[in-house]
């Protein structure tokens, strides 16, 4: 009997039915694929760590080292198993070239290793221990995968040519979010190019007991032992190998979570609708002696149906695109060793959206309790009272005209269906314009300004070369003798070293210059004066300084006291950098950067191609194209997503609209003959229809706009902040956002309306009037 | 009197291929302006269908209807809902208000299509009809917060709104008791004394009698009528006799 009765039902609404059960698929599909990929990420990892041997501890230095003393204390330690110190040889990016890329403006920190002995091996793609001839050199897997480097291209490290092996897995290192990257050359080549970097040791122990880790980690702290530098344990290479893909998984329950919501809402609008339809029915079921559960049991059985297909069906795609998302994870960490478990998980990730489709439609159907028998078998309909409608009178009524009048009356009174297609509209303007406002915001100037960047229209970096300051010199002189240039400034990088809190030293990247002609904008406090220094967000979270703090920077050997002005956020150079002004004639220039602003923008780029022939020894670039450069790849990558997601989202309203408004006119068909019947015409009726949708379409696209304006900020600010932002705000291009979007989703979701609507016209007074 | 509608050999068939059989098989009717008309027959034998026929609610298969000179089987949807609001009331058996308006409001709704700037008199005059027929008190109600012949009573009061020239009952006493259904009776009465037509479908010999002309259908076909003198209150047991006999001599 449930069969005949869930045949019949989808007979009568084909559309929905199947449009909810794809949803259903593509939710159970996305969290299916989560739940692969969860247990795929976590055997895959576990495998990459135990053939690499990865340190339990690790403790990095930078600094003079004493191998006796450490050695001692690995003896003495009952759980160490094993001990070794692995040199690492920062070098900066503009000595690396790879093929025909440079890392000038790479954001990792790179360095050379050689393969290690007793553990934390470099490995292959195949999970092999790499073993390296002479001239050879593997690049970490990240550079292959965005295409900075292939096998058989010629690198050259600080002046000396290499030629590109292969690419290899770093179990320490592989992330995009650890800072540092490890390239692996032989014990040879590592000798001859040892001068050109500066040396970084890490100091790695594998523990026999790792339950013990904390008690050795204690041990390590009191023995005073080398400690200049970050301290890394088993489980923080875990997370960081972890990290990247689960922000992918994250993102995929995200979605997953919107289209099960979707879903949920879909099936909530067909049972209400057809909760109101059946109200007298479901009055004499109860007036005849049936349970409220077993006549729930008829209208479950339909859901449960749709959500056991649209499982089956999303389980079988998932299968389809597992492969596409684990290659990330194969590509990086190799095979997992317990795959053959990731599809009883992705089954019971099924079965989770399965069990809220189910227990969601119970709720649904609690209302059958508040149904009174006498009420629905007499009126058929629920003489709830309409609040809100009372003072809402046609009689009164000179606003609107009469179709539009009953238009909102309808919405009015029948709140509980209508803040279904509601919510559905929120989330698909939500999706719309967080993309969106994301990707002005990040292609914005004055975000560029704010990410550390001044606002010139050219700039020359003059690195990789000796003779940098006359160099600079020479150029400055060209620029201020130049009628186009209006204004130029040099900044010139050195490192200084830093005193730390405990009174060991680290490396600083400062900016010198004066930095009040191109300003940057500061997250918190000013450019610095003198005495003063600005940091970027990065180190000033490192280093734990506020705004006032003070910081003692080794100058020319002697201690100087300076005062942090500011705070800003800066995506160059790895985000850890510092703006000052003091003079030092004494530390080496790393690089710098001679910025200028032409008096006709319509120049620059004759300018750029006039200085780039006359000093071919530096780097010539347009703004906006040192700019796309940088981050050129991420906003194109959001702009896509961003196209993307208006599409997904109109194509969801049109579909969810088209059904809503299908469903409707099926639904009130009755009502539709009546007016009919007194006049009123096809044209009528669909203006009603249209106003109805059109008063839910403008709640939902303000709710959606001050949705995107606050939950979507914070989490594009959650996102962004891993660039090095510190502080973030949308930019939003009112056009696009408050006029072009609500004009697209207004027109997607008018189109659907009318459509949906058009049955109005089939409707025939007689066969719903007939006594 | 002139006649205000004229069918002439309305054909009206539904079912497809074999299944397909005429529900009207060239049936002829007029209804002259300002008639009382009833029309009785057993279940199925096609009353309703005639009554959607003549009033130009439902297309037909073959013939034609002529309204007020206008051939309805000619004339668009649009017009078909022009002449619908303007000139025609309907009546139905249950009820078929509008579940979000009061009262008031359903009865005004067909009017303030057009009238919308004269709310205020349209009011006014809703009110007059709904004291008329004895509801006065019930305008705030919901719908579902009254009886089933006060609904009939403001259904009729949305009938009479624009002033029709003809009213149209699908059986609209046949979920009353006998004491509501003369009720009302009284007003359809009243109603045609000042001069709109009404056709009513109908079951029953006392409502069918309070009528000056009746016809009998069977299966598609009119297949007798009845004529009787205009109702003025009295007689009214001779009148019900006669509809009966003819309905006993006819087998119905
Ligand atoms: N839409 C329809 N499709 C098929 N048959 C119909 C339809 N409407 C009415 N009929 C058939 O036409 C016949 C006459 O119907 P109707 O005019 O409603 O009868 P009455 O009102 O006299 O009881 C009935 O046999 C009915 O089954
Ligand atoms: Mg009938």
């Amino acid at each position: 009997m449930y069969f005949r009765i869930i045949r019949n039902d989808i007979s009568n609404s084909k559309l929905i039915t199947l449009t909810t059960m794809i949803f259903v698929a593509a939710a159970a599909m996305l969290v299916s694929l989560a739940a692969v990929l969860i247990v795929n990420l976590s055997g895959s990892i576990h495998t990459l760590m135990t053939q690499a041997k990865t340190p339990h501890f690790m403790q990095m230095h930078s600094g003079d080292i004493d191998s006796a003393r450490l050695t001692a204390f690995a003896k003495q330690q009952g759980n160490v198993e094993d001990f070794q110190v692995a040199e690492f040889l920062n070098m900066d990016g503009a000595q690396i070239i790879l093929g025909e890329h440079s890392l000038v403006n790479s954001v990792q920190d790179n360095g050379f290793s050689t393969q290690s002995k007793k553990f934390d091996y470099l490995l292959d793609l195949d999970g092999n221990i790499i073993h390296v001839n002479d001239g050879e050199l593997y690049v970490p897997i990240s550079y292959m995968r965005d295409n900075t480097a292939k096998v058989g291209d010629i690198a050259m490290i600080g002046g000396k040519e290499f030629t590109i092996a292969g690419f290899l897995r770093d179990s320490q290192m592989n992330s995009s979010l650890s800072a540092s990257k490890r390239f692996l050359v032989s014990e040879q080549d590592y000798a001859e190019i040892k001068n050109l970097g500066s040396m970084e040791y890490l100091i790695e122990f594998r523990l026999k007991d790792m339950s013990e880790l904390r008690a050795f980690e204690a041990a390590y702290a009191a023995a005073g032992l080398e400690a200049n530098g970050p301290t890394v344990t088993y489980t923080l290479f875990k997370m960081m190998n972890a990290l990247s893909d689960g922000m992918m998984i994250g993102i995929i329950l995200l979605v997953s979570v919107l289209i099960v919501v979707i879903s949920l809402m879909c099936i909530r609008f067909t049972l209400l609708a057809k909760i109101e339809d059946d109200y007298r029915e479901i009055g004499v079921m109860k007036a005849i002696g049936l349970r409220v559960s077993d006549i729930k049991k008829f209208y479950l059985a339909k859901y449960a149906a749709i959500a056991a297909a649209g499982s089956m069906l999303g389980f079988a795609l998932s299968l389809v695109f597992k492969g596409m998302l684990l290659e990330n994870i194969r590509l990086y960490m190799g095979e997992s060793h317990n795959s053959s478990y990731a599809s009883l998980f992705g089954i019971i990730g099924i079965l989770f959206v399965f069990l809220a489709i189910i227990a969601y439609a119970n709720r649904v159907l609690k209302r059958f309790r508040t149904i009174s028998a006498a009420e629905a078998i007499r009126y058929g309909t629920a003489q709830e009272k309409n609040t809100g409608t009372n003072r809402f009178n046609l009689s009164g009524n000179r606003l609107f005209s009469t179709n539009v009048f009953l238009g909102i009356q309808d919405v009015l009174s029948r709140k509980r269906l209508y803040v279904t297609s509601l919510i559905v509209l929120v989330i698909s303007a939500f999706i719309i314009l967080v993309p969106q406002n994301l990707h002005n915001t990040i292609s914005s100037k004055s975000f560029i300004q704010y990410m550390g960047i001044g606002s010139y229209d050219m700039r020359v970096d003059i690195q990789q070369t000796d003779h940098i300051s006359e160099k600079t010199a020479e150029i400055l002189h060209t620029m201020n003798s130049d009628p186009a240039i209006t204004k130029a400034a040099v900044l010139t990088t050195k490192t200084f070293k830093v005193k730390t809190e405990d009174g060991s030293e680290e490396n600083i990247k400062i900016e010198l210059g004066d930095h009040s002609i191109f300003p940057i904008a500061y997250a918190k406090g000013k450019a610095p004066a003198e005495d003063e220094i600005a940091l970027s967000a990065m180190n000033a979270d490192e280093m734990g300084k506020q705004v006032g703090d003070a910081i003692t920077v080794v100058i020319n050997g002697d201690e100087k006291a300076l005062t942090v002005s500011g705070i800003y956020s800066d995506i160059t150079n790895g985000g850890k950098t510092a703006k000052a002004v003091f003079t030092d004639d004494t530390a080496d220039m790393m690089w710098s950067i001679v910025s200028a602003e032409l008096s006709d923008k319509a120049l620059v780029h004759e300018k750029v191609s006039a200085y780039a022939e006359r000093f071919d020894y530096a780097k010539i670039s347009d703004i906006d194209e040192f700019v796309s450069q940088t981050f050129g790849s991420t906003i194109s990558s959001v702009k896509k997503a961003a196209k993307a997601a208006i599409i997904v989202a109109l194509i969801i309203m049109v579909l969810v609209t088209l059904l809503f408004m299908k469903m409707l006119v099926a639904k009130d068909r009755h009502a539709i003959a009546v007016m009919k019947a007194f006049g009123f015409t096809n044209s009528d009726m669909k203006i009603q229809y249209i106003s109805r949708s059109v008063i839910v379409l403008i709640v939902g696209i303000i709710a959606g706009t001050l949705l995107a304006n606050t939950a979507g900020e914070m989490l594009a600010g959650a996102a962004i902040s891993s660039f090095g932002a510190s502080m973030f705000r949308f930019e939003i291009d009112p056009l696009s956002a408050y006029l072009y979007s609500p004009m697209m989703m207004i027109g997607s979701v008018l189109i659907a309306t009318v459509i949906g609507v058009s049955g109005v016209g089939q409707i025939k007074i007689s066969e719903n009037m007939k006594e | 009197m002139k006649k205000l509608i004229i069918g002439d050999h309305i054909v009206k068939s539904f079912g497809e291929g074999d299944e397909r059989r005429h529900v009207l098989d060239g049936v002829s009717a007029f209804i002259k302006e300002g008639e009382f008309v009833a029309v009785m027959g057993p279940s199925g034998s096609g009353k309703s269908t005639l009554m959607f026929a003549l009033s130009g609610t439902d297309d037909v298969n073959g013939g034609t209807v002529v309204f007020d000179n206008q051939d309805l089987s000619a004339a668009s949807e649009n017009e078909l809902s022009d002449i619908r609001r303007t000139s025609m009331g309907f009546v139905f058996q249950q009820p078929t208000m509008l579940k979000n308006l009061n009262i008031l409001d359903n009865i005004i709704l067909p009017s303030m299509r057009d009238h919308r700037r004269n709310a205020a008199s349209l009011t006014i005059k809703a009110r007059a009809l709904m004291k008329r027929v004895g509801i006065a008190e019930l305008e705030k109600r919901d719908i579902t917060q009254v009886s089933g012949g006060q609904l009939q009573r403001a259904g009729i009061c949305r009938a009479l709104m624009n002033s029709p020239r003809i009213i149209f009952g699908d059986e609209p006493t046949g979920a009353l008791n006998s004491k509501s259904a003369q009720e009302i009776m009284d007003i359809f009465s009243e109603i045609n004394e000042e001069g709109t037509a009404i056709m009513l479908v109908t079951h029953d010999a006392n409502v069918a009698a309070r009528t000056e002309r009746i016809m009998f259908m069977s299966d598609g076909n009119i297949v007798s009528e009845l004529q009787l003198p205009k109702f003025d209150g009295t007689d009214m047991d001779r009148r019900v006799e006669s509809v009966t006999a003819k309905m006993l001599e006819i087998g119905i």
